[in-house]
C-alpha cells in the first residue's frame, strides 16, 4: 500500500463513518430552493403591507410549506439516486430533535398572532429554527451547526432591532443563510460523488 | 520503501479486508446497529454480512446478539474493545503510512 492509497482508504473509512451516523438525506438542492423562496418571500413586502397579519401569513405560510414540500421531494430524490431508504434510524433522530423547537414555534407563532405582535414572530422563529438545527448537528452535515449559531445570532438581533426590520432580517437569516447552506451542501455532495465509497477500500 | 513494507505488514490483515474494514468503521460511528442497518449502509448482501460478521466474532472484535423486539427477531452488532482498539490501531497505521510519504515527497 503507498501514501496515495492509505490516505484513500482514511478518506474512504470516513464517508463511511459519517454514512453510518449523519443525515445525509439533506440536499442541496431543497436548501437553495428555501433561501430562494425566502429571499422572494421578503421581497413581496416591498408591495404588500407586512403590518397586515393576512398577508404576513399567506407569505410566509407559503414559503414555509413550499420549502417543506421542496426539502421531502428533495430527500425522496436524494434516497432514490444513492439506494438508501429514506425512513432510517438517522431520519427518526433527527425528526425526535427537531420536534421540541417546531413545537414551540407553532405555539410562539398562535400565541404572537392572537396578541397582533405578529411582526416579532420572525426573530423567535430565527431562535426556534437555530436551536433545532443545533439539536440536530449531531447527526447533519458540518454546515448545519454553523446554520444554527447563525439563526441564534441573527435572532437576537433581529429581536434588538425591533419589528421594523424583521422582514429584512427575514430575507437575510433564512435567504442568504440556506443559500451558504445550499452551497456548501453541493461541495459536500460533489466530494462524495467523487469518493467510491467501501468497494474501493484498498 | 522498506519503511512502508514493515507498515504495511504491520496492518491486521482481518481489518485489511474492505467488507470486513467497512463493518468495522461502521460500527465504529455508531454503539450499536441491527443487522438490516448494517446491511443497508454497506450495501451489502445478507451472506457476505454474516460471513464478514463471524470472522469478527471470532477474533473478538464485535459482539452479535440476537433478540426478539415484539415477535420479530433482531440481529444487532457492537464493536468490542478490542475491536475499537484493533481500528484505532489500524487508523494509525494508515496515518504513518501518509506521513511517511509526505516526508519522503518533502526530501
Amino acid at each position: 500500500m503507498d501514501p496515495r492509497q492509505a490516505a484513500h482508504t482514511l478518506e474512504v473509512i470516513r464517508t463511511l463513518m459519517e454514512r453510518t451516523c449523519q443525515y445525509r438525506l439533506l440536499t442541496a438542492g431543497a436548501s437553495l430552493a428555501a433561501g430562494t423562496l425566502a429571499i422572494l418571500g421578503a421581497s413581496a413586502f416591498v408591495f404588500l403591507d407586512a403590518g397586515d397579519p393576512i398577508s404576513f401569513a399567506a407569505v410566509w405560510g407559503f414559503v414555509f410549506a413550499s420549502s417543506l414540500t421542496g426539502s421531502f421531494v428533495g430527500t425522496l430524490l436524494r434516497g432514490r439516486e444513492v439506494g438508501e431508504r429514506v425512513w432510517t434510524r438517522q431520519t427518526r433522530m433527527v425528526l425526535l430533535a427537531l420536534a421540541p423547537s417546531l413545537a414551540a414555534a407553532a405555539a410562539l407563532t398562535l400565541f404572537f398572532f392572537v396578541r397582533g405582535d405578529h411582526l416579532w414572530l420572525p426573530g423567535v422563529w430565527m431562535l426556534c429554527y437555530g436551536q433545532g438545527t443545533l439539536a440536530t448537528s449531531a447527526y447533519a452535515p458540518s454546515g448545519i451547526r454553523w446554520l444554527g449559531v447563525a439563526m441564534l445570532v441573527l435572532g437576537a438581533l433581529t429581536l434588538a432591532l425591533g419589528a421594523a426590520a424583521s422582514i429584512v432580517m427575514m430575507g437575510i437569516a433564512f435567504g442568504l443563510g440556506h443559500l451558504t447552506l445550499g452551497f456548501a451542501l453541493l461541495s459536500e455532495e460533489r466530494r462524495e460523488r467523487a469518493v467510491r465509497l467501501y468497494r474501493s477500500v484498498a | 520503501m522498506n519503511a512502508f513494507k514493515r507498515l504495511f505488514d504491520e496492518l491486521d490483515p482481518l481489518l485489511h479486508e474492505r467488507g470486513r474494514l467497512a463493518i468495522v468503521s461502521a460500527l465504529a460511528a455508531a454503539a450499536r446497529l441491527t443487522f438490516t442497518e448494517l446491511r443497508d449502509a454497506l450495501g451489502m448482501t445478507d451472506g457476505n454480512l454474516s460471513v464478514h460478521l463471524q470472522k469478527l466474532e471470532e477474533k473478538g472484535y464485535v459482539t452479535i446478539d440476537k433478540q426478539f423486539v415484539g415477535r420479530r427477531p433482531q440481529t444487532s452488532c457492537q464493536l468490542t474493545r478490542a475491536g475499537r482498539q484493533a481500528f484505532t490501531s489500524y487508523l494509525d497505521h494508515l496515518e504513518a503510512i501518509v506521513q511517511q510519504g509526505r516526508g519522503r515527497n518533502r526530501a
